[in-house]
């Protein structure tokens, strides 16, 4: 299946003195879902208004099948975008908005005297119809194409949004949080609507958002952004359970982040105690960052732990609890089905693929443990949507 | 190529300022000139700063425009915002025709909006006045007030009208945007109604209401149309001031206070904006998590406020500047309305102003002067119940009119006593055969007033006006009277025929040349400005104007005057009182003072127009030469002052029956479609 | 509660009958009556200022014809200055938006009256084009034989003189609608296939019509009932409806019923415009709010 469609290469995006992009390199798959996942101010959305053609970058190529299209205006490239907050035309209703990239007309390429000749070439009227009624047959909107689009709510105007970007047939469909806007049982439902038009169409998708879980469940290939650079390019699972940094560790899914030093081989040092381990190639006595998930820690006896430490907190959490646990005065988050009440002490246990040595970086020590840990806490610093208007503020200029 | 985009726009941009500011800058620069004309360049000069506090006029009417502003603009904004309030708390049902309203005076063209007022007023004081004649017919405890004017209370009404919506349009936006929960959850947390308002309703939609009351200020003061109609006679906004000026000539103290009005809102722009970048600023690198550097200087004020005895301190401030608000407006109010004893009404630049300062300093009594922009003008405001003048000033013509309808009231000339160094010429008038209404005020001819440096020849004949020679060149007087009435002395009839074929030939003769494009224009007092700038040839107009425009014609410019030999119309202008004169006494003190021979001797050598005082009239060369160390050439002074044999030629106007009025109203406005 | 906030309403409401409604009814008394009955025979009834109104149907196409050219101007001038502003940074529109407020606190007769003098035939304009060479050159094609243009005094001033004056009122709703307008609608019409002109005629210009329909509102109305303008630079030889009233009211021809008619006309005329107008940008307007 893969074919390279776009690359980015080198790509660097600044305003002033601020690096909103550094070097970005990239390369997306034909007919792939990849999603550009990252805190605000990561320069997803950059990067999607860059191929979106939105954007130039101030150095560096943009590639599209081969071809340099850094100064291909966005309505020339065969790439279309849904919107933030859709940015449906609202004088127009939803048949209007859907059918107005067909009425912009069609590219066509003849071939002449062995060069190439573009024109655009008005769609009769009976075959944009058609088109029409068949994307909204496709987001399930047939019936609403007379309403006006501001008396549609979210969901729909959504679908409007995706039905008036995939008309035109593009070969890649650009997302900005497209579900940002939605309640959590909606875009759930979106959510596999997306996957399963996007199936349908055999098209790629770039998709980018926030949400780690939203980015897990739908992706082929998930690109983890942090302060204008890539952290890590990899499938749902890579990124999960290798994560190369701490950065993406903490940002995908739970994490404790314990400084340890690499000893030998499959030998890690924690709290002055070794651990067996699976990964390799680190010098001997490197510090490193060691990653262990949650789930992956049994809580065993105190006699039988390898670790022990005292509960400090437990929530119930429907399928597990979240058990704080407090190991020579490290707080670590253990998601567990056996229930330790407040204050005992217990051991706990962990396999050699529990653990995930990874090197030190930057974002080293940045993570802290779980001694304030609630779960509002990410929700409430969420700035996703200062991100916006910071970023659109940044785009004026 | 965006770069090179911005520039091309910027241009554009620019090319739109250069056309809003050139008349600006003009105007500024003409603020500094040295002589009085607004379009010859004299030299540098600050005495029009100088003289600013000096000129009554233009301060009264500043006051009167900053008062009727600040009280509608207060006025307003509360009523505005209370209604606003209210209107997005009703049901659309009914909201949306409230709104509908409420954009009507908006929408509607404000002449049509000064009208219907002044209309609605006038009905009122009708109302009113029978009412109060009842009252205080059937009781004797109040006694109210029979006679209502059109003035500043008024004035302000309108201005609050006008004001309103533009209030309710700025805040009803917030209101939208508004949560509807926020005031449940302002009570919820234990706020009774009222905090609820004060404390969340205020201070969202603050921002719409700061913005509203600016608009309504900058509205009431650019006002003109509106006030014009319901400010009545003794009322005079800056704007209204400035109209009256424009007719003849706009005194560059009006170029100065603008200056300094433009100057003052200039920098508190600039100042706003230099604080908004700022804010920006900051609000930019809060959004960039950089940490913001406070103030030291902001914050340990804003420290020292958050204490006891800062609050305190706050609280003492918003008091001062409420009491510096309502002591604004009181004293503006004491400055406008302060004991107006006597209410004058005359011309534009027809008095040495310094007379009324004289006047209320030897009398403590004060002068409300007014000026009114024609006759016809004078009469419509009297007839339309606007006015509440004691003295006023018409013309011969006029005055028989208002005697013959019983607008003016007799005068007690045992309170006169210079009414007999009046010449005996000026006594025993058509107008007023008996001598009891009238105390003459001046005199004058009616001439052709020409360009020398364009037209070659000698002028002595009103065909100038008629033919062709000097199509395009000629000024048309904006007045039926004068203009129909040298159509008829051309044509060898008498200015006073009422035979409708005789007037109708005269005009016919007027309207011919006009399709000709003989008349450059129809003025009044513009011709000041024109005939002085050399930008027409021929005119016709007083005597004591052409002195004027000679005074101040620009080089290159030879301006002439003669009467032609067909006979022209001379005329005086009296003081007469109006009937139910509020304050009569005063009147008859100020027409005594103004008769005297001091007094017109200043106003001759102001004004140019002889007087009607033998003895002011016959020592004027000698005054003339003791004030300027020159003599008055013969020539100047019978221009002034015509001799009998020129006199003898000319007629005087007299009342004409209401139908031959009414002809010439009518064939007047035939030649203005 | 609900309630109790919404009695605020009732004395504007009653304000609003008193000042706005009352008025009006009054004018059309006034029209519908003649001087006669002033003098106490009683009202009685006649449609005498309508009919004599046909007199000034001159006056009135005049008016009508001048108001729509400063309208057009100002709406050539407007839109594309407002488009160019909306499009720069945030400081410069500031700045901007400031410069075109300002003149406003000189007050419009005095700014009215400075062009006199840059129109006069003496004036700085035609000194300008004399000294540049533009009246000889202009002698020398045409053959003819003049010394100055004739600028002040005719219909052509006048229609400046509201240029001037309206331009603003043009201008700023215009600008409010293309500053408010969302960026993202543009990048989507491009995103789709829309080149720079498409995307003004298909996206931009339907989007703000709200605004320069406000615009022109704002522009008409006071153009074609301009007394002082019109008088001041048409120098009294074009006049117009505003002159008209005016002349009922407070000039020489003192006939307060006919003015009152004229008003009447006029009030109906500007209103049916609006309805007209409002109806064709009720849907824009909706769409603004989103």
């Amino acid at each position: 299946m893969s074919k390279e469609l776009i690359r980015l290469s080198n790509c660097v995006m600044s305003y002033d003195d601020e690096i909103v992009l550094d070097h970005i390199d990239l390369s997306i798959q034909d007919k792939e879902f990849l999603t550009l996942l990252g805190p605000s101010g990561c320069g997803k959305t950059t990067t999607l208004r860059i191929i979106g053609g939105f954007l130039t970058p101030t150095s560096g190529d943009v590639l599209f099948d081969g071809h340099r299209i850094n100064d291909v205006p966005p309505h020339k490239r065969m790439v279309n975008t849904v919107f933030q907050r859709y940015a449906l035309f609202p004088h127009l209703n939803v048949f209007e908005n859907v059918a107005f990239g067909l009425r912009m007309g069609q590219t066509v390429v003849e071939q002449e005297g062995g060069s190439e000749i573009r024109r655009k070439v008005k769609i009769p009227e009976a075959e944009i119809h058609q088109r029409v009624m068949e994307m909204l047959e496709i987001v399930n909107l047939r019936g609403f194409e007379k309403r006006p689009v501001t008396a549609l709510s979210g969901g729909q105007q959504q679908r409007v949004a995706i039905a008036r970007a995939l008309v035109n047939r593009p070969k890649v469909l650009l997302l900005d949080e497209p579900l940002g806007a939605l309640d959590m049982r909606l875009r759930k439902d979106m959510q596999q609507e997306l996957k399963r038009i996007q199936q349908e169409m055999e098209i790629t998708f770039i998709y980018v958002t926030h949400d780690q879980e939203e980015a897990l469940a739908m992706s082929d290939t998930v690109v983890v952004m942090d302060g204008g650079r890539i952290q890590q390019v990899g499938s749902p699972e890579d990124i999960y359970n290798e994560p190369r940094n701490a950065f993406v560790a903490d940002f995908i899914g739970e994490s404790n982040i314990i400084d340890g030093v690499m000893r030998a081989d499959c030998v890690v040092e924690i709290f002055n105690r070794r651990f067996q381990c699976l990964d390799k190639g680190f010098e001997k006595d490197e510090p490193v960052d060691v990653v262990i998930r949650p789930e992956d820690v049994d809580i065993v006896s105190e006699a039988e732990g390898q670790l022990k430490g005292t509960v400090t907190s437990v929530t119930f959490k429907g399928v597990h609890y979240d058990t704080i646990v407090d190991f020579y005065g490290f707080k670590w988050l253990i998601q567990t089905t056996d229930f330790c009440p407040e204050g005992s002490r217990i051991g706990i246990k962990i396999d050699p693929d529990g653990f995930h040595v990874m090197k030190k970086s930057q974002y080293s020590g940045m993570f802290g443990d779980y001694s304030s840990y609630s779960e509002e806490y990410d929700e409430i610093n969420d700035p996703t949507l200062l991100d916006e208007e910071e970023e659109d503020a940044a785009d004026e200029e | 190529m965006r770069k090179q985009n911005r520039f091309g726009g910027r241009f554009v941009i620019g090319l739109v300022f250069l056309f809003l500011y050139l008349p600006i800058f003009l105007l500024i620069v003409f603020s500094f000139n040295a002589g009085d004309s607004s379009a010859v360049w004299q030299g540098f000069s600050l005495k029009w700063y100088a003289s600013l506090f000096e000129n009554r006029l233009v301060m009264e009417s500043l006051a009167t425009t900053l008062l009727v502003s600040l009280l509608a603009t207060a006025i307003a904004t509360v009523a505005g915002t209370f209604a606003a309030i209210g209107i997005y708390s009703l049901t659309k049902k009914w909201r949306d025709p409230i709104l509908v309203v409420n954009d009507v005076p908006m929408m509607n063209a404000d002449i049509v909006t000064g009208v219907s007022l002044c209309l609605f007023f006038v009905a009122f004081f009708n109302g009113w006045h029978g009412f109060a004649e009842w009252f205080n017919s059937v009781q004797h405890a109040i006694t109210l007030p029979e006679q209502l004017h059109l003035g500043l209370v008024t004035l302000i009404l309108a201005h609050v009208c006008f004001n309103i919506p533009y209030v309710i349009l700025n805040v009803a936006p917030k209101l939208r945007q508004m949560d509807k929960n926020l005031v449940d959850a302002a009570q919820d947390l234990g706020c009774t109604w009222m905090q609820a308002f004060f404390k969340v309703i205020l201070p969202e939609i603050k921002p719409g209401i700061v913005s509203g009351a600016l608009i309504a200020f900058t509205m009431s003061v650019d006002d003109f149309v509106i006030s014009y109609f319901t400010a009545g006679s003794s009322t005079q906004t800056l704007a209204m001031a400035i109209y009256g000026m424009t007719k003849k000539r706009v005194t560059p103290v009006v170029n100065a206070v603008s200056t300094l009005m433009f100057l003052a809102v200039l920098v508190v722009l600039v100042i706003n904006n230099i604080r908004e970048m700022r804010q920006e600023k900051m609000a930019e690198k809060r959004a960039s998590f950089e940490p913001v550097k406070p103030n030291p200087f902001i914050e340990s004020i804003r420290e020292k406020l958050a204490t006891p005895q800062g609050r305190v301190f706050r609280r003492v401030t918003a008091a001062v500047l409420c009491v510096a608000f309502v002591a604004t407006v009181g004293l503006l109010t004491a400055f406008t309305t302060s004991v107006p004893v006597v209410n004058v009404c005359s011309w534009g630049e027809y008095i040495d102003e310094s007379l009324i300062d004289q006047f209320e300093e030897e009398y403590g009594v004060r002068v409300n002067y007014q000026t009114a922009e024609s006759n016809e003008a004078m009469y419509s405001l009297l007839k339309s119940g606007g006015a509440d003048y004691d003295v006023i000033v018409p013309s011969d013509y006029m005055i028989s009119q208002l005697i013959e309808e019983g607008m003016l009231e007799e005068l007690d000339y045992g309170q006169i006593p210079n009414y007999s160094q009046i010449d005996d010429r000026f006594k025993d008038l058509p107008c007023d055969p008996e001598n009891r209404y009238t105390v003459p005020y001046t005199w004058g001819t009616v001439g052709i007033i020409y360009n020398a440096a364009v037209v070659d020849e000698e002028i002595d004949s009103w065909s100038v006006l008629f033919d062709d020679t000097y199509a395009g060149q000629v000024l048309l007087i904006n007045n039926s009277r004068d203009a129909i009435g040298v159509a008829l002395k051309y044509l060898g009839y008498s200015m006073n025929t009422t035979d409708p074929d005789e007037i109708n030939e005269a005009f016919e003769l007027i309207a011919d040349a006009n399709a000709r494009g003989v008349y450059q224009g129809k003025v009044m007092d513009e011709i000041f400005q024109t005939m002085e700038g050399g930008n027409a040839a021929i005119a016709f107009y007083y005597a004591g104007d052409y002195l004027s425009m000679v005074e101040n014609q620009a080089d290159g410019v030879d301006l002439r005057f003669v009467i032609p030999k067909e006979g022209s119309n001379w005329f005086v202008d009296a003081m007469c009182v109006l009937k139910d004169a509020p304050h009569y006494e005063n009147a008859m003190k100020w027409i005594n003072f103004i008769a005297s021979k001091e007094c017109n001797l200043a106003n001759m050598d102001y004004i140019w127009y002889a007087s009607p005082n033998a003895e002011a009239l016959e020592e004027y060369p000698a005054y003339y030469e003791e004030l300027y160390g020159e003599e008055l050439d013969e020539e100047t002074y019978e221009i002034m002052a015509a001799p009998e044999d020129v006199l003898e030629r000319c007629e005087m106007y007299v009342c004409l029956p209401q139908e031959a009025r009414t002809l010439y109203n009518d064939l007047w406005i035939k030649l203005g479609i | 509660m609900k309630n109790k906030r919404s009695l605020f309403a009732i004395p504007y409401v009653v304000w609003m009958a008193l000042f706005v409604v009352i008025p009006i009814v009054i004018m059309l008394v006034y029209s519908l009556t003649t001087a006669a009955s002033d003098a106490g025979e009683g009202l009685h009834l006649t449609f005498e200022n309508f009919t004599g109104m046909f007199d000034y149907v001159t006056v009135f196409g005049r008016s009508f014809w001048l108001a729509i050219i400063a309208t057009v101007v100002c709406l050539l001038i407007g839109y594309p200055v407002s488009y160019l502003m909306a499009k720069e940074g945030p400081g410069f529109q500031r700045v901007a938006m400031a410069l075109i407020m300002l003149p406003m606190w000189i007050n419009f007769l005095l700014r009215t009256y400075a062009w006199m003098s840059i129109l006069e035939n003496n004036g700085l304009l035609n000194q300008l084009f004399q000294k540049i060479g533009l009246i000889s050159l202009y002698n020398h094609i045409t053959g003819s034989d003049v010394e100055y243009f004739q600028m002040i005094r005719t219909p052509g001033a006048v229609v400046l003189g509201m240029v001037y004056n309206y331009l603003p009122f043009m201008i700023l709703p215009i600008y409010s609608v293309l500053c408010k307008m969302d960026n993202s609608l543009i990048e989507a019409a491009q995103d789709l296939g829309a080149g720079a002109g498409e995307v003004f005629r298909r996206v931009t210009l339907p989007l703000s019509l709200p605004g320069v329909l406000s615009g022109v509102t704002m522009v008409f109305v006071p153009s074609v009932s301009t007394f002082a303008i019109s008088r001041l630079l048409g120098g009294g030889t074009s006049m117009m409806l505003g002159d008209l009233i005016e002349n009922q009211f407070l000039g020489g021809a003192y006939n307060p019923h006919l003015g009152a008619a004229i008003s009447m006309v006029m009030m109906v005329i500007v209103l049916i415009c609006m309805l007209v107008m409002n109806h064709f940008g009720e849907g824009e307007e909706q769409a603004v709010m989103l």
